[in-house]
């Protein structure tokens, strides 16, 4: 896997972090890591480009959701408790939209935020302009 | 019939996906149902990698093969044994919150394929078959 960082600027300024490759147990954690960088350096709006992510487990699912909890400035759950993660999920769901929004999942990708349950929590976008202008 | 083995080991995820994947598509499987098994197996392996061994060495033997119109993967490891199909489905219909912690993967594995069976394998270990029809 690897990511790149961008940015743009809508109504507020937004990072765009592009995902390249599969996202699974080996690597999520490395993810959420690359997502506490940004935080640091006052990312708090992102969009999470999927556009070349080939695959995704529910380790990818369960980085997705603690990524959106460090950008709001939470500490997340440990990613070992499973669905227990998705419980903060379901509690926080409108907020997490502010913060964290996915770009042009594969449908691939796409198909396992679905069985997840994770689609009504992001908001999905196919189009980067339109996902900056969205926050 | 492509049998191989592999250690038990996260960073392996991706080999162990691209050996399903590509002996599916010298079956002729249909790429969707690639796909779905893909995530079965990666869920399924990610499992046995880290609450199977958990942290100790060992390996996962895979093997894909055609029966009739399913594509079947068997996963053979020597952990303790563990019969994910004894792991209740979350339940759906309530809201994340409310839903008990654990069996995300094995939701996902019987989520993406047809059917799921587990054995004790003859020589012990566990030995687990994903079935989905692909042709």
């Amino acid at each position: 896997m690897n990511v790149s960082a961008s940015q743009a600027q809508g109504r507020v300024p937004v990072t765009i972090l592009s995902i390249q490759g599969d996202l699974d147990g080996s690597n999520y954690q490395d993810l959420i890591a690359k997502a506490q960088e940004l935080y640091q350096a006052g990312t708090r709006r992102l969009i999470l480009d999927m556009t070349d992510l080939r695959f995704m487990s529910s380790s990818g699912i369960v980085a997705l959701h603690s990524i959106a909890l460090l950008m709001r400035g939470d500490q997340p759950p440990d990613p070992a408790q499973g669905w227990a993660a998705f419980h903060a999920v379901a509690r926080d769901s409108a907020e997490l939209q502010q913060h964290v929004k996915l770009l042009n999942p594969q449908p691939r990708v796409d198909r396992a935020l679905e069985v997840a349950g994770l689609k009504t929590f992001f908001e999905i976008h196919t189009d980067l302009a339109t996902a900056v202008a969205s926050f | 019939m492509s049998t191989a083995s592999f250690a038990a080991e996260l960073e392996n995820l991706a080999v162990i996906r691209r050996f399903a994947e590509e002996t599916a598509q010298s079956l002729q499987a249909n790429q969707a149902a690639i796909d779905d098994m893909l995530q079965a197996v990666d869920e399924a392996v990610t499992n046995i990698i880290v609450h199977g061994y958990a942290g100790r060495p060992g390996t996962i033997e895979a093997q894909v093969k055609r029966a009739g119109d399913s594509l079947i993967v068997r996963l053979r490891d020597q952990a303790p044994r563990f019969d994910p199909t004894t792991v209740r489905p979350p339940d759906l219909t309530l809201p994340l919150e409310k839903r008990r912690p654990g069996g995300l993967g094995v939701h996902l594995i019987r989520h993406f394929v047809d059917q799921v069976h587990y054995h004790t394998a003859p020589q012990g270990g566990n030995e687990l078959t994903l079935v989905k029809k692909a042709f």
